[in-house]
């Protein structure tokens, strides 16, 4: 019996496929290469370091994954709302009991925690090589002499960096190809920390300094703003950042 | 902004409180003429004192709905000022627009998604297992009371000009005095405070009610889903609540009286988090899980099927609620918790799609052979699976802790969060109310104005939030109020504003169609779905008390296999008594003193809050005292 409703199980996917749910497979696959082609125009889909390029890989491959999920939840609610709605035939009909079938069960328990466990790798990976880690941790970033240090604080509503060499900015200047320890402080509330084509968002909290190591890996102009909410002009906290060329950063830094 | 000198004082009132004031003043009077002309009055003097579970039950949805009409308007206001960049709509900028969304997050999830759900439950769940009523009468009353006084303190802040402004999270520090110094935070914790205790309560009486009241032969597993879920969420809500509740007398302390829990050299931000988390992300399955059940019962009965796979659904039901007190974490992968903690709880979060996805199958499967009938709250629920499914996948992403570092807190987020508990909680209570409606007040809601409720709602739905994953990936942080013209965000955020406004027109629809089936609706028989289960063999609507002559049960839906083989449900010769209602108008009371208590806190008039609280002892005193079981107890046992 089972064999055979798997028969009939598959054969409904393929017809799916073939006919009727072609016009939603086509519009399904349709937004799919939109948000990969339109990529270089959402922001962070658009990376410009290693941290960056890292999730936009693991937002890509996650989507990938769970666009599987989603099209045999779909074509099967289709089939079967489509196949078994009331008719006027069908109307006084009492339908066959069909309880549980244990292998479909055991199958879709199993099948998922395959799925999660491919994605579960790179996540797993990536999440532990870009995890921040406040001062007082034994960090690499405190050792790294190579690296560009910036002095971040945050402040109800906007940013100061403050480099090396003391100067001090509202807009944030790094160089390409180097590495960078941002340095992050509040001055007051909960803040957050993003440029979406550098990478993820690093909380700012008060109390605390916080390591967030990034290497710019292309030029360009990006706005940076804060994504934690931290009161009435939140929405205005916003500040540039300018990644340039290593002598027009020395150039920059020297300037008054 | 409106300038008034009163008594030498000077006093800002922002142009929407007063119209809101002007709209009181007139509709206020209006409404009270209306109900001395229809000689009302006795009627609520009469749900005022009632412990009728499906009194209370109703009591339940209508102020649900009406909270719930609140902050969908809250959400209309902030959908028009992001409507297109640099917007200036009316005064909802800066701090407005901040107090509308902190208004909007609270009410949605505390007075109305909670509320509306707790309601199917007292209007359900006895009459699906075979109970007389709730088991503990004036507790229920008590809880329903306590939501209303919460509710309406929640919402007095509004009119005093002084909504809460930290979110609905309300992050410390930003929500402690330093950084708020306005009442609005202290109304955010009273009006909690005082409604979670309602809340807990009823979890109480829910359990020991389906433990203890269920009719002969109901043994657990052959319980409809719905009360499995409410058995299930009654224990999530015991566990996740006193949470909620230490968290908030926490930040009252540190509001009121200058302790620094949450800041300082001691105390931390993160602590904050840490506590409303290890509460919000239960919260989240205490508001899915009832949603859960409904669509389980509303699947099954219009398919004219058993619920597929049954073990199975109890078991992800005992799973999902398990694996929900071990995620909380994840909504914290930016705070810099480190590596360890981000990718535990980024597995622990994946585990959760295993049993949601069982469900999943296992409700599309008891589609699948059946004879699938296309109602209105069957319409909800074929809804409900596709939306719930990307709010699900989306979970998923979210779990990738390194790409949530891009996800988290903008509108990728919001548009999650709005899948899972608008795909879940919102359809499942249209689908619950359209479903059980001939239970709660005799008749039937109208199926073509249910029809446009249903299409307008769902495409406006997606049509609002599908966009705003894109909104978000494109850089777009939540809780802010503009953008600029050069971001590449207005289309976006202009196609969600429509959607949203179509959302807006469906929720008319379904107000409409409730009033008009009030008007001149068509009456409903005891059975007018062709149900499986107990609340079917009551009349519609259920009354005051039902099960005069309790069913015996002897197998799950035994109501539908009974019809089938063309006779009656056993009847129990000597059943156990019913709990016992009382006309008594202590719990309104009680909750009112509580509002009035809160209120004295809130502006520090200690003499005020301490008169409250002698009267509120008082209260408590005089009811423990009195029982109004005695006299049976008397009755049944003469000797002693």
């Amino acid at each position: 019996m089972f064999i055979g409703f798997l028969d009939r199980l598959i054969g409904s996917m393929i017809s799916i496929h073939m006919d009727k749910g072609r016009v939603a497979m086509k519009k399904i696959l349709l937004l799919f290469t939109m948000l990969i082609v339109g990529g270089c125009q959402i922001r962070t889909l658009d990376p410009h370091s290693q941290m960056a390029d890292d999730q936009a890989f693991l937002i890509y491959f996650s989507f990938a994954i769970m666009t599987v999920v989603m099209l045999v939840v779909f074509s099967l609610l289709f089939r079967f709302t489509w196949k078994y709605k009331e008719t006027e035939k069908n109307k006084e009909d009492v339908p066959e009991e069909i309880n549980d079938n244990k292998r479909l069960e055991i199958s879709w328990t199993l099948i998922p925690v395959v799925l999660l466990a491919i994605l579960a790798v790179p996540t797993v990976m990536i999440t532990y090589e870009i995890s921040p880690q406040a001062t007082g941790d034994s960090t690499s970033a405190n050792n790294n002499d190579s690296a560009n240090h910036v002095h971040v604080t945050a402040e109800r509503f906007n940013w100061t960096f403050e480099y090396e060499n003391g100067k001090q900015s509202k807009d944030l200047v790094l160089p390409v190809g180097k590495s960078i320890v941002l340095h992050l402080q509040s001055a007051d509330v909960i803040h957050s920390f993003w440029v979406p084509e550098l990478g993820g968002k690093q909380d700012v909290i008060p109390g605390k300094e916080i390591l967030y190591e990034v290497t710019p890996g292309k030029t360009g102009n990006f706005l940076g703003k804060c994504a934690e909410f931290c009161g009435m002009d939140h929405a205005l906290m916003r500040f540039d950042t300018e990644i340039v060329s290593e002598e027009k950063y020395r150039r920059w830094l020297l300037d008054e | 902004m409106m300038t008034f000198n009163l008594l030498d004082e000077v006093l800002y009132m922002p142009s929407d409180v007063i119209a809101a004031w002007v709209l009181a003043l007139l509709l206020g009077p209006a409404v009270l003429v209306w109900i001395t002309r229809q000689r009302k009055w006795p009627v609520l003097w009469e749900y005022a004192r009632t412990t009728n579970h499906r009194k209370v039950g109703t009591m339940y949805l209508l102020f649900g709905l009406l909270f719930f009409l609140r902050a969908g308007t809250d959400a209309l206001i902030m959908r028009t000022q992001l409507a297109v960049p640099q917007n200036d709509f009316w005064v909802f900028q800066g701090e407005k627009y901040n107090e509308v969304f902190s208004t909007h997050g609270t009410m949605m999830i505390f007075f109305a998604a909670m509320p509306l759900l707790i309601g199917l439950m007292n209007i359900a769940v006895p009459l699906q297992i075979g109970a007389r009523d709730l088991a503990f009468p004036f507790l229920n009353a008590v809880s329903f009371w306590l939501f209303l006084a919460g509710g309406l303190l929640f919402n007095l802040a509004f009119f005093l000009d002084s909504s809460p402004n930290a979110g609905w999270t309300a992050y410390t520090p930003l929500s402690t005095d330093t950084y708020t110094q306005t009442a609005g935070n202290d109304y955010y914790v009273f009006a909690l405070q005082i409604s979670g205790l309602g809340t807990t309560l009823t979890a109480v009486n829910m359990i020991v009610t389906i433990l203890r009241h269920r009719a002969p032969g109901m043994s657990l597993t052959r319980m409809p889903l719905f009360a499995w879920a409410t058995l299930i969420t009654s224990f999530l809500i015991l566990i996740a609540f006193p949470v909620l509740t230490i968290a908030l007398f926490l930040l009252m302390f540190d509001r009121l009286f200058d302790t620094s829990f949450f800041s300082g050299e001691m105390g931390s931000p993160v602590y904050w988090q840490h506590l409303f988390w290890i509460f919000g992300h239960p919260e989240v399955y205490i508001l899915a899980l009832p949603a859960f059940g409904i669509f389980s019962d509303i699947i099954s009965t219009f398919s004219r099927k058993k619920v597929f796979g049954y073990m199975a659904m109890v078991i992800s039901l005992c799973l999902i609620g398990f694996l929900g007190f071990m995620v909380w974490a994840h909504h914290m992968f930016t705070v810099g918790l480190g590596p360890m903690a981000n990718t535990f709880f980024a597995i622990t979060t994946m585990l959760i799609a295993v049993p949601t996805g069982i469900k999943v199958f296992n409700w599309l499967f008891t589609m699948r052979n059946g004879i699938v009938r296309f109602t209105v709250p069957m319409l909800f629920a074929i809804a409900f699976i596709p939306t719930f499914v990307m709010g699900g996948v989306t979970g998923v992403m979210l779990s990738v802790a390194a790409a949530d570092m891009q996800f988290h807190d903008t509108h990728f987020v919001v548009a999650h969060f709005h899948y899972t508990i608008i795909g879940s909680t919102i359809l499942g209570i249209f689908a619950g109310i359209y479903y059980w409606y001939p239970k709660i007040t005799g008749k039937i809601l109208n199926r073509r104005l249910g029809l446009w409720h249903a299409g307008l709602f769902v495409t406006g739905f997606h049509l609002t939030f599908f966009i705003m994953h894109i909104t978000g990936l494109n850089g777009m942080p939540r809780r802010t109020y503009t953008y600029e013209w050069g971001e590449n965000l207005l289309a976006f955020n202009l196609i969600s504003t429509i959607g949203a406004f179509m959302m807006g027109a469906g929720v008319l629809f379904f107000a409409w169609n409730i009033y008009t089936t009030h008007k001149s609706g068509e009456k409903a028989s005891a059975d007018p779905w062709q149900g499986r289960s107990l609340e079917w063999t009551v009349a519609s609507p259920s009354p005051e008390h039902p099960f005069e002559k309790v069913p015996i049960v002897d197998q799950r839906d035994a109501f539908w296999y009974a019809k089938q083989s063309g006779r009656k449900l056993q009847v129990e010769k000597d059943p156990r008594p019913a709990p016992i209602a009382v006309y008594t108008i202590q719990p309104a009371l009680m909750s009112m003193i509580l509002l009035v208590m809160s209120i004295g806190l809130i502006y520090n008039w200690w003499l005020l809050a301490l008169i409250c609280g002698g009267f509120l002892l008082l209260m408590f005193l005089w009811r423990t005292w009195k029982d109004e079981r005695r006299s049976l107890y008397e009755r049944e046992e003469p000797d002693e």
